[in-house]
């Protein structure tokens, strides 16, 4: 029987691989940084001046904080969505080119192999998330150390859970190529529902929310976890919550289990 | 002796700092022009109304708290200030019907309330001054069911719904005040078990002081609010030099004097405890 601090340093050399993997390719770094510049930069200041009051009173877009606090912790969100589901390429290329066959027939249970994957995989998506943080100042944003420590600890287990989530869809899909369409087809659609570039207003109930968006809409938004992900960063990084402030860790929490269970349960058949 | 060649986290260490690196710097971007736009103005316009003393007075050699401040706040970024005084400030218990426009301040004071619903239009600067629902009575405390207490409500925004729910709790019978001299009247002539009303009315009220004290009320039933400069949202340039300003003056004591000079520093008795509740 394999002692349990040999398996430990199994998951760790699997989890160091990975973090070497990421952190040493230019291009992926060059990904986690051009994200937010474009989202907060481009984005963010370009529609900032049509989110702002001409005249006190006279506007529609009532939360209290400006439009690039607003989109912060959204971004945030967005840079390890794409991180972590992408993390499906470094499992389709190690299937693709045997890496993982090696493992496998390691005395290392299957389950340990995939956790120190997907550890990897979610602390790289962490310190994408974490990068964004960096642009706290020019977005306005102020920020102690107790929220960026609780901020960190939820954007940790929001990329295992997501990054568990790009296990799964690996399983399914069978080449690079397709997996980079398909990815956007699931990041996109997920992160421009989750009420990240616009919000819904908390103050108005269920029919006034229905009169400004299309009930459809409403709908997308109230059941895409992402939702509850960006609510609770907003939350901490500026205080504001769309929705009860224990929605958001459940739903993150949540995720992570459900997915997780599920890859390994994928993991285990491949 | 042979080289090891390069440590192994080399490669990680040096991406990650130079895509931080890059972050950071980026960060000091501007992201608008409201600052360069008052600097090449040269003039810092800000909106206050004709009288909310003590944040602003009609006394040209102490004009105000909130007046000294902005003054010193535009002397600071090298700007001359205009104070434009506009009697429609305060008029109205809506600040929607103050009209304020970009065109006429870039900064509103004397009597902005820092709370969400001021945040939902204003981006703000929280100031010393403190405000809040105050009690008024001969006792120091207020009156048991069934006595009458005057009420003022003024403009600052605090919520009247949650003072009518509490003195329908406690048994209390409200008069509406239309005027600081009626509930003055009221007062002084002990027509009126107590009065209550906001912090810097109270402030302002004549009152016998030898037989009348003034307490806050409990903040359960409504809390207290500091109030604060306003700036439109999006002005992120000029609020950053702003707020840098009011640190500034935190730390160099010019805050601590100008709220001395003000009796904002007076202490307000807290209240006493609720006995009914």
């Amino acid at each position: 029987m394999t002692s349990p601090i040999v398996l430990l340093r199994g998951v760790y050399g699997v989890w160091l691989r990975e973090i070497m993997r990421a952190t040493r390719d230019r291009g992926q770094m060059i990904g986690g940084v051009s994200r937010p510049l474009i989202w907060l930069l481009i984005l963010g200041v370009g529609l900032n001046p049509y989110f702002r009051g001409e005249v006190f009173g006279e506007v529609r877009y009532v939360i209290p904080y400006t439009y690039l606090q607003f989109l912060f912790p959204a971004v945030i969100v967005l840079n390890i969505m794409y991180t972590s589901i992408q993390f499906a390429v470094s499992v389709i290329w190690d299937r693709e080119f045997g890496f993982l066959r090696e493992v496998l027939v390691s005395p290392m249970p299957r389950s340990l192999i995939l956790l120190g994957k997907v550890l990897g995989g979610s602390t790289v998506a962490m310190l994408h998330g974490a990068l964004v943080l960096i642009l706290a100042r020019f977005a306005d944003v102020t920020l102690s150390i107790e929220q960026m420590a609780m901020a960190l600890g939820l954007m940790f287990v929001l990329a295992f859970g997501l990054t568990s989530f790009g296990v799964i869809l690996a399983g399914r899909v069978r080449s690079f190529e397709g997996f980079g369409v398909f990815s956007n087809t699931i990041i996109l659609p997920l992160y421009f529902t989750s009420s990240s570039v616009f919000p819904l207003d908390p103050a108005l109930t269920r029919t006034q929310t229905a009169t400004a968006y299309p009930e459809w809409l409403v709908f997308m938004v109230q059941v895409n976890p992402i939702t509850y992900a960006v609510d609770a960063l907003r939350g901490i990084l500026i205080g504001f919550n769309q929705f009860p402030p224990l929605y958001g860790p459940a739903v993150i929490f949540g995720m992570a289990i459900v997915f997780f269970a599920l890859a390994l349960i994928d993991f285990s058949r491949s | 002796m042979t080289w090891a060649g390069p440590h192994r986290w080399l490669q990680a260490g040096l991406n990650i700092a130079i895509v931080a690196a890059l972050l950071f710097a980026v960060s000091y971007l501007p992201p608008d022009t409201s600052l360069q736009d008052r600097r090449r103005d040269g003039v810092l316009k800000v909106c206050v109304p004709p009288l909310y003393p003590p944040l602003i007075t009609a006394d040209p050699s102490r004009p105000g708290f909130d007046a000294e401040l902005a003054d010193a706040i535009a002397k600071n970024l090298g700007l001359k200030l205009a104070l434009n005084v506009l009697p429609s400030i305060g008029k109205d218990f809506n600040p929607r019907n103050w009209s304020l426009t970009r065109a006429q301040c870039d900064i509103i004071a004397g009597g902005v309330a820092d709370t969400v619903q001021t945040r939902s239009f204003l981006q703000t600067l929280p100031t010393p001054a403190e405000t809040g629902w105050v009690g008024i009575s001969a006792t120091g405390a207020m009156p048991t069911s069934g006595g009458t207490v005057a009420i003022l409500p003024g403009t600052a925004g605090l919520d009247r719904l949650a003072l009518s729910t509490w003195l329908r709790k406690q048994g209390l019978r409200a008069q509406l005040m239309r005027s600081p001299a009626e509930l003055e009247q009221a007062l002084n002539s002990g027509t009126v078990a107590a009065g209550i009303t906001e912090r810097f009315v109270a402030a302002s009220l004549r009152l016998d002081t030898n037989a009348l004290t003034m307490f806050w009320l409990d903040e359960s039933i409504s809390p207290r609010f500091r109030m604060a400069l306003g700036l439109w949202k999006g002005d992120q340039t000029l609020k950053r030099a702003v707020a840098d300003t009011l640190e500034l003056f935190e730390k160099s004591g010019v805050m601590l004097r100008l709220s001395a000079r003000y009796g904002l520093d007076k202490d307000i008795a807290e209240p006493v405890s609720d006995p009914q509740k």
